[in-house]
Parts: C-alpha cells; structure tokens; sequence
C-alpha cells in the first residue's frame, strides 16, 4: 500500500491520529522536502513518530519514483507531504503511476494553505483561481499570474498567491550540465511579492488594480506565532513578516461587510 | 635604419593622416619574411639606445628552425616621399598638409595555414595589406584564403609579385611569357577581390593594376623591386610624355614600334609589346650580361643605369654581383615603401568605412562617430586582438589598435570581454591602464599616451582578458565585433602531466596557452580531461611545444590527435516527439528535419544570423530554401552559442504563455545543440520545429527547472528519429609536385579516403598542382607520408574546407560511423552503446 499523507501546517503534532497510526506501522516512510516546510525538522519529526524518516528531493519525487512505488507493491510505504497532499501541491501523476503499476493507493487528508487562508476572514466561497508567484531573474520575469489576478478581481473574487520557494533548486547555470548545483535555499516574502507586483502595476497601468490597493500578508499560517497583516501594496513594500513560509491575497473590490469587519483588526 | 627617439615617434603619432597600418599576407613560403627584412633594413625604426642590433621578424629558435614565421610581430617605419611623388596623393585625407615623412606600422603574419588565426589577428589592427605572390606558382590556397578575409575586414590590398630572380635564372622565361604570367596573376587576384568586393560599396574599387602603380615585381631575396612608376620615371623626361600616362601605356595591350615609332594597341610584326620593351628587356640584359660574364657589356650597362658599385663589391662577379647591381640600381625598399605611402589608406580614410564593420553597437553613439573620425579627442575605443608573453613568465602584453580617443598610461578604463553585454556587468572590469608601450618587433619602449589610429601594446590588462577584448571610457560603449576566423579548432588532444602532482601547473600553463595563440582552445571536459584543440597538427605541435616548454614547464603526456565530429539528421522525425516534464505537467511536441543544403554554410558565413530583421531573414529563406515564410519569421534561436547552423523554428498555433518558457527553451536548444545525442558533439544543419505544447496553468510549475531539461530530452528524441549521422571535417588539400611524382600522390590519398578534383600544370613550369578533398581524420601524418612516397617532392597545403557526412547509420554496429561514436563516447567517459530512445521519449 503507498499512503499519501497531509501533515498540515504548523508543527509535528499536527497530523492527523489517523496519519500517525499509518506512520508507526509502515516500513518505509519519505518526507517530501521541496515543496512546502513545516516549522520544525525532520529530527523533531523523527522523535515525534519514534521513527527514522526519508527526505526525498524534486528529483526523487519527480524522476525516481518508480522504484519506490513499485517496492509498495509488497510493503507499506508512506510519503509525508506538507499541508494537504492533493492541496497546493500536486502528487496526482504520482498516484496515476502506482495505478499503472498496480500499486494501491490511499490519501490522509489534512489542513492546507488553500483553507487554512481563510483565517484572515476572507471567506471561501469567494476565492478565485489560485496563483503562484515565482522568483524573477534577470532574464526570466513571467507575469501570466498577474492577469488571472486582475480576472479575478474584475469578478469580484479574491486571489490567494502562493509565493515561491526554492528547497533544493538547481542553479541556471547547472541545469545545462550534468552536475547539478544547487542554490541556497530561498523563500519569497510578502515584501518581495509585493515589489514583483508593483512593478508590474506600474508596467500595466490600466488593469483596475493600482499601488494603493489593500493586500493581506500572512505568514507561518497554523503556526502559533502566525501573523496577518492588511495594508496597501505600497505599504507592503517595507512590511516584514518575519521568517518563511509567507502568502499574500489581493482581496476583491468589494467586501462583504463581515469581511471588512474582520480585516479591520489586522491593519 | 632610421634612430628615433620615443618623443620623435610618439610626435610621428599625431599626424594621423601620415600613418598607414599594414599587414603582409602571403601563401607559406613566399618570401613575405625575406621581403619584410629588406623593408625594414632600409626604414626599421630603431630607438636610440638600442640601434646596431640586429633584428627579424622571425625570432623564436623553432621559427628559425622549420624555415616559417608562426607568430606575427609588429614591426614600425619611417619613410619620407620625395615632393614629385606626393603628387600621387590626391585624397587630402592621405596626407597631413607639408609633411613628408610617414610612419608605417608593419605586421608580418605567418602563411601557414594552421597559423591563419595570427593573420585574422592581424588584419584587424591593419587598414592595408601587401599581398606577396611568388610569381613562379601563381595564387595558391592560402593567398586566397588571405585576401577573402582582407576584402571582408575591408582591408585595402596591394600586390607584390616575389622572386622574378627564379622565373629569370631558373625557368629561363621569355619575355612575353613572364609577362602573360604577371598578366594571370593579377587577374586571379583581381577575380578574388571580384568575388568578394562591391566596387559600388563603401570602400570602393580596390582592384590592384600595375599601370596605377599598385602593384610591384621583384625579388625580396635579391633586394630588388620595381612598380612602374619606377620604369616610367626613367622614361618620361626621354619620351617628354607625362609621367601618368606613360604608367597606363607601359601595361596591358600596348605595343611600340621601334622603327616607326608610333603606339599601338594590336600586336603587329615588328612592334613590341610595351612592357616587354622597356621593362623587362633591360633587367633581362643586366642579367644575361651577368651571369654570363660579359665584363665589357656589363661596364657599359652599369654606366647607362647610372650604377656605381662600390669597391668591396668590385670583384664580385655572377649571381653575387647581380644582386649587387640590381640592388643598387631598384632598391626594393624605396619602390615599397613608395606602394605603401600612395597606395594603402591613411586610418582616417579606412576608419570611415570600416566603422560599420568593426563596431556592435549603434552606429550614430559616440563611440561610433568617434571610430568614423578617427578623432583623438573622442572617447577611447581600442581592440586587443592578440595577447603576446612577455619575458615575465605567465604575463601578456595586451596589443591592439586605439580607433578612437587616446590610450593613456594610468587612466582608468572599461575592459570589455566578448561575452560582454551593454548594460550587464559580466565580463567587463573597470581598471586602471598600467602602462603603454610601443611595440617594435621583440621588445618594448614606454610611452606615455597613443592616439587613435596607432597599434601599441598595454601592460595589465593581461588578466581580464582571455584573448581579445575591447577596451574603452565611454560608458555606454558596445563591444568591437570578434574575429571571424577562416580555419576552426577541428583537431584535438587531450593532454595531461606525467606526475600527477603538476596538475595545477598543467591548469595554469593551459590558462596561458589560451591567452598567447588567438585561435587555440583549451577545453576542461566534465569527465576530468584537459582538451587542446588547433587548425592542424602543425598547430597542435607547436602549441604543446609551447605548453610543455614556456607555460607550464612540466612534462606532458598527450593522447593520439582526434577530430571534433558534428552530429546531424538524414531525414524528418518519423513520429511527432513528446517528452513530459519532471512533474508532468507540461508536455513538448517537436519534430527534426535537415536543412536544405547549403543553409548551414550561410549561417556560418553570416549571410543568415541572428541580428537579421527578422523579416528579411524570413523572406531570403523563403526564395533561397523554400521555407515557409511565416514559419520562418519565428525562428526563436540559432545554436549553439547562439549563432550555430541549427534553428528552433515556432510552428505553434495560439498556445498560451508560450513566451514565458521561450527562454527556458531556448537555454535546453542551447544545451542540445552544444551536445548531440550519439556523442555529444555539437549539431549541424538540424532544423527543430515545436508544434505543439501543453503548460500548468501556474508559472511555478513551468520554471527553467521543468522545462530545460524536458526541451533536451524531447530534441534528443527528435533526433533518434530522425534518422542521425555523423559528420566529419574535410580539408581542401592543395599539393604542389614535379609531374613524376603525381601518381604517388594519388596512391597516399587513396589510402586516406582522399579525392582528386582538380589536377592542372602551372603554367610554363613543370610543376604539377594537385587539389584534393582529404578528411581530417586521415590527416594526421599525412606529410610525412607524401613526402616518403615522392622521394621528398610533394608539398601539401591543408585547410580545413566544409563539413561532410560520414557514410552509414551510427545506430548500425559495425558501421564506421557506429565506431566513431562508440570512441568518441569512450573517450568522454560516456557510457558505452547506442542512447536509448525510450529515455528521452514519453508517451501519451
């Protein structure tokens, strides 16, 4: 059996018991590191579930799978993945594989930043398309994201941006070489989305959305020290939330008055 | 010899219009060091202090040794026109007002092929060239090659023709015959100026014709020359015909009657042909009279020509008097140097029209005008083209050309690198200038500052370059365009120390070799190996020499000479090619086809590149190659290094987001291209055509990480079906023999895949010219072996030609290609065997 499992979003303990008994009797069990972190360790994990744990890296997850997968055939494997397995993060080609493989499959699901946002009182129901915002480089300033931003904001729907994190990404340079090097690791905060999103405002004049539009900043959301800040792009430039992970909302025009109620106590 | 001070030089420097760089190109072994010694013992210039030692061109023991010049050296003149001869300038641009004197920057550059990079150096830095050609076997490959790449740096030609001596006293020519021969000559060299030159373009006719005076005969090892200026001089008070004139009549289909005394253009019974008459009839009777000893005859003619000979000569007689007499009586020095003053273009004349060929950037900035005027007082715009060692082991003087501004010792300046991108800060240090120097043949003399128009040498730079470079004070400079070479580094070694421990001594002395050759690259493969690639095995040879003996002074072991292969395809894929990314979420459909023929020798020769407009691009491919012209007005890219005779052609209908991964697709063409599928050799002549392509919806999921190395894996699968093939380097073979020995040739090249195609006598020799297509690979002791098969009498000229396919399938064991690939993967440390299609393709 291969177990997709959601380990949530603040610290060790928040796993499901469910999660934790599958955990305790598999035979194997990998820590997905690439595409979001928790707030505590891998060793402060082991400890936890009493246990030694796997990381697996993005070419692990993405390249090599297939001989983990095929192993679940006869023993229990499960793989540890920040937030919801099937949340922000996408395993889905994972699980058609061990289809193809005859690999049974089952998913824990647990909390993710797709709902956990709704802690800054923005509700649910109102979210529109979801988007990331990926680091820009000298050469490479993609911004598509921002146009589903504005799609979302001229039907009166919030955006929740994901911000980009880099765990283990190999430089540029490398990646026409055959030895790979790796960057430091490197999260995108709030303040750095923010200046990506100005330029951009300032590049795009005419969208609807200008510097001076409220955005909320979270960051380490589930944590107990999480923060939730509202104020204006501008503003935002200068914000610091403290360390990783960050996200950012660009809030629809117009609010349902509970909305702004509950916005209000965090400008 | 003139002695100068450095003041009086550096005074020399500023009267731009009196300067005149020149470069001397010829084919191996036509004298065009010989020559050079008689230019400079008449009007070298020499510093004070150092006057009375003895200086050549040629000053490395192993170019003493092998009889040939391997790297160019600089060498300056001063010559002074007499006032009858400064009428012949007419461009007030040519000459500054009231002043005789000229200083003349020599560089003598080497004629063999496998040192033409040094040439290519060379004529960057020169506005004119002296092309010498050895009057007994005409043009030869290497005169050619030169002169195309004169005419394409726009560099003015002058033609001397070398070693009259030998078609007199050897081929005991007739008059009328030396003179159909000097005819020929000037028209192969005309029709190669032709071919290459638009007489409506900006540098206007540049044709060489004897009757204008651009072109000399003579011979440098005698230390005679002549133009027909010289002849006309002595006719023109006898004849009370203007000087000009009798010029024009003394060439070409003119023809004098003795006894009537009237001109002619036909041939009749009892005219003679002009040329034959005045010309050459008396230097024919100084030699007869010579070396057939006729003492009384020769007393006579020495009187007529106004020749006295000095008293240590006077009991010379034959081939030692001759010289004597000839020398005295056309100094070869004074008609050159009178060529070159007239005849080659002052920097201000050759700066206007080459700006446009030498400068990136805008052509209206001020850098550009700067380079256009030749103005001192603009901002600096010099161009290392080569680095040369100094006595202190491991450090290079920088030498170059100043085009605009002053070079000034102790200023701080932009030292721009190739790769060198306005607006980036990659390859460019702003460093302060340590010292300037002149550079006069092996040594040097400070100097304080070098306006534009003049070649000089910088100490420091040194470390920021690697071969070449541009250096400037002008912030928003472009780079100076790069060499373009004629021949590529396709032969290779891999070198490593004998004691293991030198390793970092083999490293520093590679670094070194790089800097001192323009052309030679110096590789570190990812498996651990050191790479040393040349023109040819001469090259090769003389750059380990150099390696072993001056740069990294330790024993080195060196691996047998191998070939850099190109990898192509036969066919278009015969399926449509996908290939997922890593996480699956985005999926490339591309497809390979070859280009038509010839579209890979456009690209390399630039007539197609990337700078086009891309609609002109696109149009010229659609009449010249039949491609489609919307599909090809999306060409994304060249490759590899951008510039590579391999396209990626988008063929896509409205996919979204697509220019978002432009980029990272490009980066894994890049990649592609740089290393083939078989053996990781680079591409050629593939045509890659993206049809369709699936994206995440979210940028994150579509980032270089994903897409480069899915772009690779799919151009790879692209390629396996494509039907692959290995492409080898052939080199145009050019072989000079008596005719007694052709059949041993033709036995040589048969053994070594070789073929005739054109074999011809040269004419009123006995001299066989044979020219043959030999691959490179078949190459390596290739003269060693015509020489044993020809009792020593064949002379082979290689270089390198075009591209060619090797025939059969690589993906077929036992197939040469198959062998190829296997050792070339061997050697790289690749696993062994075929790739494996299923690797690279993903299905739906």
């Amino acid at each position: 059996m291969f177990y997709l499992i959601g380990l949530g979003l603040g610290d060790a303990k928040d796993i499901t018991v469910r999660g934790l008994e599958i955990i305790k009797q598999c035979d194997k069990v990998l820590l997905e590191g690439y595409t979001s972190i928790l707030t505590v360790g891998k060793d402060v994990l082991e400890e936890f579930y009493q246990r030694p744990l796997i990381v697996a890296d993005r070419e692990l997850c993405e390249s090599n799978i297939d001989d983990t997968l095929k192993e679940a055939k006869e023993k229990d494997v499960a793989l540890l993945v920040v937030g919801d397995p099937l949340g922000a993060t996408t395993h889905t080609d994972m699980l058609l594989r061990a289809k193809q493989f005859g690999v049974e499959t089952q998913i824990i699901h647990n909390a993710s930043i797709m709902n956990a946002v709704s802690c800054c009182g923005l509700q649910l129901y109102s979210f529109g398309e979801t988007v990331s915002i990926p680091f820009w480089t000298d050469t490479w300033r993609p911004d598509s994201f921002f146009e589903k931003i504005c799609e979302n904001f001229s039907r009166n729907l919030h955006t929740l941006c994901l911000l980009d994190i880099k765990v283990k990404e190999p430089t540029e340079e490398s990646l026409t070489k055959k030895v790979r090097q790796y960057m430091d690791p490197k999260f995108m905060t709030v303040q750095d989305a923010a200046k990506q999103l100005v330029q951009i405002i300032d590049n795009k004049p005419d969208t609807g959305i200008q510097r001076t539009n409220i955005a909320v900043g979270l960051s380490r959301v589930g944590a107990p020290d999480q923060r939730i800040a509202v104020m204006s792009l501008e503003k935002m430039l200068n914000l610091d939330l403290g360390p990783p992970l960050h996200s950012l909302v660009v809030p629809a025009p117009h609010l349902h008055p509970l909305e702004i109620d509950y916005l209000e106590q965090f400008r | 010899m003139v002695n100068f001070t450095v003041d009086e030089i550096r005074t020399m420097m500023d009267k731009k219009r009196n300067i005149r760089n020149m470069s001397v190109i010829a084919h191996v072994d036509h004298g065009k060091s010989t020559l050079t010694d008689s230019l400079v013992s008449k009007a070298g210039i020499i510093a004070n202090a150092r006057a009375g030692e003895t200086r050549f061109t040629d000053t490395r023991k192993d170019e003493q040794d092998r009889c040939i010049t391997i790297k160019s050296t600089a060498i300056s003149m001063f010559f002074e026109l007499e006032d009858k001869d400064l009428i012949f300038i007419t461009n007030p641009d040519q000459c500054e007002k009231n002043q005789k004197g000229f200083l003349i920057n020599l560089i003598d550059s080497p004629g063999h092929v496998d040192f033409s990079s040094e040439v290519t150096a060379a004529l960057r830095v020169t506005d004119g060239a002296l092309v010498v050609v050895d009057c007994v076997s005409g043009v030869c490959v290497q005169t050619e090659t030169v002169l195309r790449q004169a005419i394409a740096e726009r560099i003015k030609p002058i033609l001397f023709m070398n070693k009259m001596d030998r078609a007199l006293l050897e081929l005991q020519l007739e008059s009328e015959e030396l003179y159909q021969t000097f005819q020929r000559i000037v028209e192969n060299v005309n029709v190669i100026i032709a071919t290459y030159n638009d007489d409506g373009g900006p540098m206007g006719e540049v044709r060489v014709d004897p009757s204008k005076g651009s072109v000399g005969f003579g011979s440098g090892l005698h230390g005679w020359a002549f133009t027909l200026k010289q002849f006309s001089e002595m006719y023109a008070d006898k004849f009370k015909i203007d000087l000009v004139k009798l010029m024009n009549r003394l060439w070409g289909e003119n023809f004098f009657n003795a006894n009537t005394k009237k001109w002619s253009k036909q041939k009749d019974a009892d005219n003679k042909r002009s040329f034959c008459m005045y010309v050459l009839d008396p230097i024919y009777k100084v030699f007869d009279a010579i070396m057939n000893f006729r003492k009384e005859e020769i007393d006579g003619l020495l009187k007529k020509l106004n020749i006295a000979i000095k008293h240590e000569d006077a009991d010379k007689d034959g081939k030692a008097l001759l010289k004597v007499v000839m020398r005295s009586w056309l100094p070869a020095g004074e008609a050159l140097l009178q060529m070159i003053a007239i005849h080659l273009p002052s920097p201000v004349v050759a700066q206007k029209y080459r700006m446009e060929m030498l400068y990136e950037g805008p052509l209206d900035d001020e850098a550009a005008i700067g380079i256009k005027n030749c103005d001192p007082e603009a901002p600096l715009m010099m161009y290392i083209s080569k680095m040369v060692p100094t006595s202190d082991k491991g450090r290079f003087y920088a030498f170059g050309r100043v085009f605009s501004g002053k070079v000034v010792t102790g200023q701080k300046a932009r030292i721009m690198g190739p790769n060198y991108q306005p607006g980036k800060k990659d390859d460019m240090y702003e460093k302060t200038i340590q010292r300037t120097i002149l550079m006069m043949g092996r040594y040097v003399e400070a100097i304080e500052d070098v306006p534009s128009g003049n070649i000089c040498g910088l100490v420091g730079v040194d470390q920021f370059l690697v071969k070449t470079g541009t250096i400037t004070t002008y912030k928003n400079a472009h780079n100076m365009k790069v060499m373009k070479f004629s021949v590529s580094p396709v032969v290779r070694v891999a070198v490593e120390p004998k004691n293991p421990a030198d390793l970092p001594k083999l490293v520093e002395g590679l670094k070194r070799l790089a800097k001192s050759d323009p052309m030679v690259q110096c590789i570190s493969e990812e498996s651990g190996e050191y790479i040393v690639a040349g023109a040819g095995e001469l090259h090769l040879e003389i750059c380990l020499k150099d390696l072993e003996e001056d740069h990294a002074c330790i024993p080195i072991k060196k691996s047998d000479p191998v070939v850099s292969y190109r990898e192509t395809v036969n066919e278009e894929s015969d399926q449509m090619c996908l290939s997922k990314s890593p996480n699956k979420h985005n999926r490339l459909f591309m497809k390979a086809q070859p280009m038509p023929d010839g579209l890979p020798e456009d690209i390399d020769e630039g007539r197609v590149n990337p700078r086009d407009d891309f609609k002109t691009r696109a149009r010229y491919l659609g009449e010249k190659y039949q491609y489609d012209v919307t599909e090809a007005r999306k060409i994304w890219c060249f490759g590899p290094e951008d510039t590579g005779p391999n396209i990626l052609v988008d063929c896509t209908k409205g996919v979204q987001y697509l220019n978002e991964i432009k980029d990272s697709v490009v980066a894994g063409f890049q990649w592609a291209t740089k290393e083939g599928v078989m053996a990781e050799e680079n591409l050629r002549g593939v045509r890659f055509n993206i049809y369709d392509v699936t994206l995440h919806t979210d940028a994150i999921h579509r980032g270089g990480g994903q897409i480069i190395p899915t772009t690779r894996r799919c151009l790879y699968a692209c390629l396996l079906t494509a039907k692959p093939r290995i492409m080898e380097p052939v080199y145009l073979c050019e072989i000079q023999c008596p005719e007694v020995a052709v059949g041993g040739i033709y036995g040589v090249l048969n053994r070594r895949r070789g073929h005739v195609f054109e074999e011809s006598q040269v004419a009123g020799t006995p001299m066989f010219v044979v020219k043959a297509y030999l691959p490179v690979n078949e190459s390596f002791g290739f003269t060693a072996d015509l020489r044993s098969n020809t009792g020593g009498q064949a002379f082979p000229q290689c270089v390198f030609d075009h591209w060619q396919v090797l025939p059969g399938d690589p993906c077929e064991p036992g197939s040469k290609p198959y062998v190829v690939v296997q050792d070339t993967r061997k050697r790289k440390g690749l696993k062994e065997g075929l790739p494996d299609l299923s690797q690279y393709l993903d299905k739906l």
